[in-house]
């Protein structure tokens, strides 16, 4: 088995995410996740700098990789042209392909993420759509959203859409040559294997869970 | 053809009249040398025209200056003043030294002691330097310690609170600028202790990634600063500074020994501009120009590594001071005293040849 | 030095001919938005706006939510790029903030790594036995509108200055992150004073105002926000934001990303259920709207039609401001008839009556 430092080494957002850190703390300085969880960017990649592997599987286990929120703020930054979300980037998919991220709660969320934006994606051809957003679970949409949702069709065909009909326009229907085109694509570039990885864990966490 | 008679090879012409020029001049003409200064200025001096006091011990400025001045005088070196030379020209085994169509003078020797630039601080955007005023550059402030411009709060403000950033324009792979100014250090240590004689009540911050006091008695300011000043020193890289209330500036850093984000509001900011090259060498077989930097630009190439003078690929062109590289005054005065010493060898050197 | 300012940094946009595509958020928050984009586009300005409606999703909310692969959103991608050259253009319109920073990130990394984008062309071969072309220009929408704000400016009966007073509203922007913080060059003026939104208001007569956290994240955070117990981090950033701006007294944000606007507009409403508090002092909440809202709005078109009403700011107070005209009555009669209204909320205020 490779080591997890060769194995982050092959994702080109590992090498383009860290070349050498100088540990000034610019990025936590105006990171969004830092302002809200105990979380700290400059941190990741002082951890990540030394190579170790015990180190490294701690973070892959841990759950600190998963609380960047992806704004890339700091690659605006980095006085060394580091990019700690790009490294965030190389951590999650190892976690994640190694069935490491089971081993932390926020890890444990991809499958449900997965299972909703991933299939989303095949099923409709889109990563979001109304009917996803739920107003039981969404209740921060207010009693707009449920107006809206309530109205549906009537509302958003007044307002140019298509909604979830045949032919043109905003939140069409995907025609299904489309969807296959998007599933063939997942199947010859490893987007399905994946998610058979993020599968594998949930698999893992019942059989444990059972045990 | 011109001949190489036509140029006195021992007369040595020195392109700068800063501390390095002024000081390589000094020592070349006590050993016999005839010199001549080419400064592009309309007055000698350089950036220490701009300075109020020095580190470590606060000596003024233009005291330091006004004794360099004398000497040059004593000595009768002839000045070029308001003098450019864009480029040079090879002419048997020395120079001819060219500004556009004309020839502004000859020599033997020619040594560069064009200094630095400061780095441009409205490059650094996230600092906002040029769009909001309470942002100071260090020169600006020894400007202000030199009452040639206000303090950028008002007088009621008894207490303000003040921030330092280092490294700005330098060890920056973003700005272009890989390299260590080295002076910005220990001048921010002088300048915050300046703002706190200044203003006992203010708080002062200076943000710093290491505390380079390499210098003699550089580190024993430091502790004073701390001690007897008060001077907070946070261990993180200013990551942005926005306007905040009123006039003042709202910042953001992480106190990584702390391992926390941090925001501040400050009454001024002072960004410690980097020492930048001042133009780059383009090479040509017997020409040298003398060209705008770019992104990325290097300073001056020498040969070899201690205390060298000699350009690379160039007989009889040396380069003294900070035109090689972030120099402390201190530095600059020894290095040009060694190539002071080597331009002597040199021509001696010749002197051999053509005698044997 | 020739300073290098990105403040003073212009994109090249051409003026015509591009290929279109959506963006997931726009279309499902505010549909009217890229209905009234692509009706000035075509209708006000007469340009040639194409769209292929084989296009899907980038996939970028999934990426950022690190549910796909680089190879798969790359090759993804490149099937967009393959409708695009199929269909004879090579100027890509981008809707959404978050793909726009895809877009360039591909573009980028192909150049960088060529091996990559042969691996590319491989894979988008295989499996749907497509090519591509790269695309000359890369533009996201707020680009072009900024690009055409005189020509729109001139068109438009309206100004954003209070009609009664003639006082210059005041608007705070917020650019999306991923406009210009991955990719300076990819945007009107840098990562760090973008340009793109404070020009297009300033054009319209509108006078800018900085605020602190001018360029925090409005929080979306990709899996923070699609997963619920995880929402507070987008709340508690975009708080960050209004709490920064509350001393400014804005008439207006302005926003140019889907997620942002939508964030920008919604939070107000869960913080003033949460703390009882809302930015504006007179508890209407401050109004947003994104770039082509305002486009359509300052062109005279129809509030409703173009979906204000889906907001839950409402945007009454700005519009009578500015001095546009609405029907009170059909804010929410739908095309079938009346419909119902929407259950006024705890604290924000919206009726106006």
């Amino acid at each position: 088995m490779a080591s997890l430092l060769s194995q982050l080494k092959d994702d080109i957002r590992f090498s383009e995410g860290l070349s050498a850190c100088m540990n000034c703390g610019i990025c936590t300085a105006v990171c969004p996740a830092a302002a809200y969880f105990d979380y700290d960017p400059r941190r990741i990649c002082q951890l990540v700098q030394t190579g170790e592997e015990q180190e490294l599987e701690k973070l892959l286990k841990g759950e600190e990789i998963w609380m960047c929120g992806q704004c890339l703020s700091c690659k605006a930054r980095c006085p060394r042209g580091n990019v700690p979300g790009y490294l965030i980037q190389s951590l999650r998919k190892l976690s994640q392909q190694s069935g490491l991220f089971i081993h932390s709660s926020e890890g444990r969320k991809q499958i449900r993420l997965k299972r909703r934006i991933g299939h989303s994606i095949l099923e409709t051809g889109y990563c979001v759509h109304p009917l996803m957003v739920e107003p039981e679970t969404h209740p921060e949409q207010g009693p707009v959203w449920i107006w809206a949702l309530e109205q549906g069709a009537d509302l958003y065909r007044r307002c140019g859409s298509n909604y979830y009909g045949e032919g043109e326009g905003g939140l069409r229907k995907m025609a299904p040559g489309v969807l296959n085109e998007l599933e063939a694509i997942f199947e010859e570039t490893g987007g399905l294997r994946f998610w058979e990885a993020i599968e594998r864990g949930a698999e893992e966490l019942k059989l444990n869970q059972e045990s | 053809m011109r001949s190489s008679e036509y140029i006195n090879k021992d007369e040595v012409a020195i392109i700068g009249g800063g501390p390095a020029g002024m000081q390589t001049a000094l020592v070349l003409s006590a050993r016999g040398f005839s010199v001549r200064i080419y400064e592009q200025k309309e007055q000698l001096g350089g950036h220490l025209k701009g300075w109020h006091h020095l580190f470590p011990h606060g000596v003024a400025a233009s005291d330091l200056l006004g004794a360099l001045k004398e000497q040059v005088l004593a000595r009768a070196i002839p000045l070029h003043l308001g003098q450019t030379v864009d480029h040079l020209q090879k002419v048997g085994e020395g120079w001819e030294l060219w500004q556009g169509e004309t020839v502004v003078g000859r020599a033997g020797v020619v040594v560069l002691a064009n200094g630095f630039a400061l780095f441009d601080a409205r490059r650094k955007e996230e600092y906002g330097y040029g769009l909001y005023p309470s942002v100071l550059t260090s020169a600006d402030l020894e400007a202000v310690f030199r009452k040639e411009r206000p303090w950028p709060f008002g007088p009621d403000c008894a207490a303000p609170q003040i921030g330092f950033v280092h490294c700005v324009g330098s060890r920056d792979l973003k700005c272009g600028s890989p390299h260590c100014s080295k002076l910005c250090c220990v001048t921010a240590v002088k300048q915050a202790m300046a703002v706190k004689a200044f203003f006992p009540e203010a708080q002062v911050y200076c943000f710093y990634m290491d505390l380079r006091m390499h210098g003699l008695e550089y580190e024993e300011l430091y502790r004073k600063a701390q001690v007897d000043y008060g001077v907070r020193f946070i261990r993180g890289r200013l990551s942005e500074a926005a306007p905040g209330q009123g006039k003042r500036l709202h910042v953001k850093a992480e106190d990584t020994l702390q391992g926390r984000p941090l925001h501040l509001q400050l009454d001024m900011l002072v960004l410690m501009s980097g020492m930048v090259p001042t133009f780059v060498l383009e090479q040509q077989e017997r020409a040298v120009f003398f060209k705008e930097p770019v992104f990325g630009s290097g300073f001056v190439p020498v040969q070899g590594f201690l205390a060298a003078g000699s350009v690379v690929q160039q007989k009889g062109l040396f380069a003294s001071g900070a035109c090689k590289g972030p120099a402390t005054l201190p530095e600059v005065f020894a290095d040009a005293a060694a190539v002071a010493c080597e331009v002597e060898q040199y021509l001696k050197s010749l002197k051999a040849v053509a005698h044997a | 030095m020739t300073p290098l300012l990105w403040k003073d940094y212009q994109k090249e946009v051409p003026d015509n001919h591009y290929f279109f595509v959506r963006s997931c958020i726009r279309q499902t928050f505010f549909p009217g938005a890229e209905a009234a984009l692509l009706d000035i586009l075509r209708n006000s300005l007469g340009l040639d706006i194409f769209e292929d409606r084989r296009h899907t999703t980038c996939t970028g909310i999934a990426y950022h939510c690190d549910l796909v692969p680089l190879e798969t959103i790359m090759t993804v991608i490149a099937r967009q790029l393959s409708l695009m050259t199929e269909a004879g253009y090579r100027h890509l319109l981008v809707s959404c903030v978050t793909s726009f920073g895809i877009y360039l990130e591909m573009l980028d990394m192909w150049q960088h790594h060529p091996e990559m984008l042969e691996q590319t062309r491989e894979a988008l071969w295989k499996s749907t036995r497509r090519t591509f072309e790269l695309p000359t220009a890369l533009v996201h929408t707020s680009d072009l509108i900024y690009h055409l704000r005189k020509p729109i400016a001139d068109r438009s009966p309206h100004r954003l200055v209070d009609k009664s007073t003639q006082r210059a509203l005041r608007v705070v922007d917020h650019v999306g992150c991923h406009y210009a913080k991955i990719f300076p060059a990819g945007g009107f003026g840098g990562a760090e004073f973008p340009s793109v939104l404070s020009g297009l208001a300033e054009t319209f007569g509108g006078e800018m105002v900085d605020y602190p956290e001018r360029r925090h994240c409005c929080g979306f955070g990709f899996r923070h926000y699609m997963l619920q117990e995880n929402r507070g981090y987008s709340v508690s950033n975009s708080r960050i934001k209004f709490e920064s701006m509350e001393a400014f007294a804005p008439d207006l944000i302005l926003t140019n990303c889907p997620g942002c606007n939508m964030f920008l507009d919604r939070w107000q409403y869960t913080l003033a259920e949460m703390s009882g508090k809302t930015y504006d002092g007179e508890g209407k909440g401050i109004p947003v709207l994104s770039h082509e809202e305002l486009a359509a709005l300052m062109l005279g078109r129809d509030p409703w039609t173009l979906g204000l009403q889906m907001h839950q700011v409402q945007l009454e107070p700005l519009l009578d401001k500015i001095g546009i005209a609405y029907q009170a009555r059909q804010k929410y009669s739908m095309v079938e008839g009346v419909a119902g209204v929407p259950r006024e909320p705890g604290v924000l205020k919206v009726s106006f009556e």
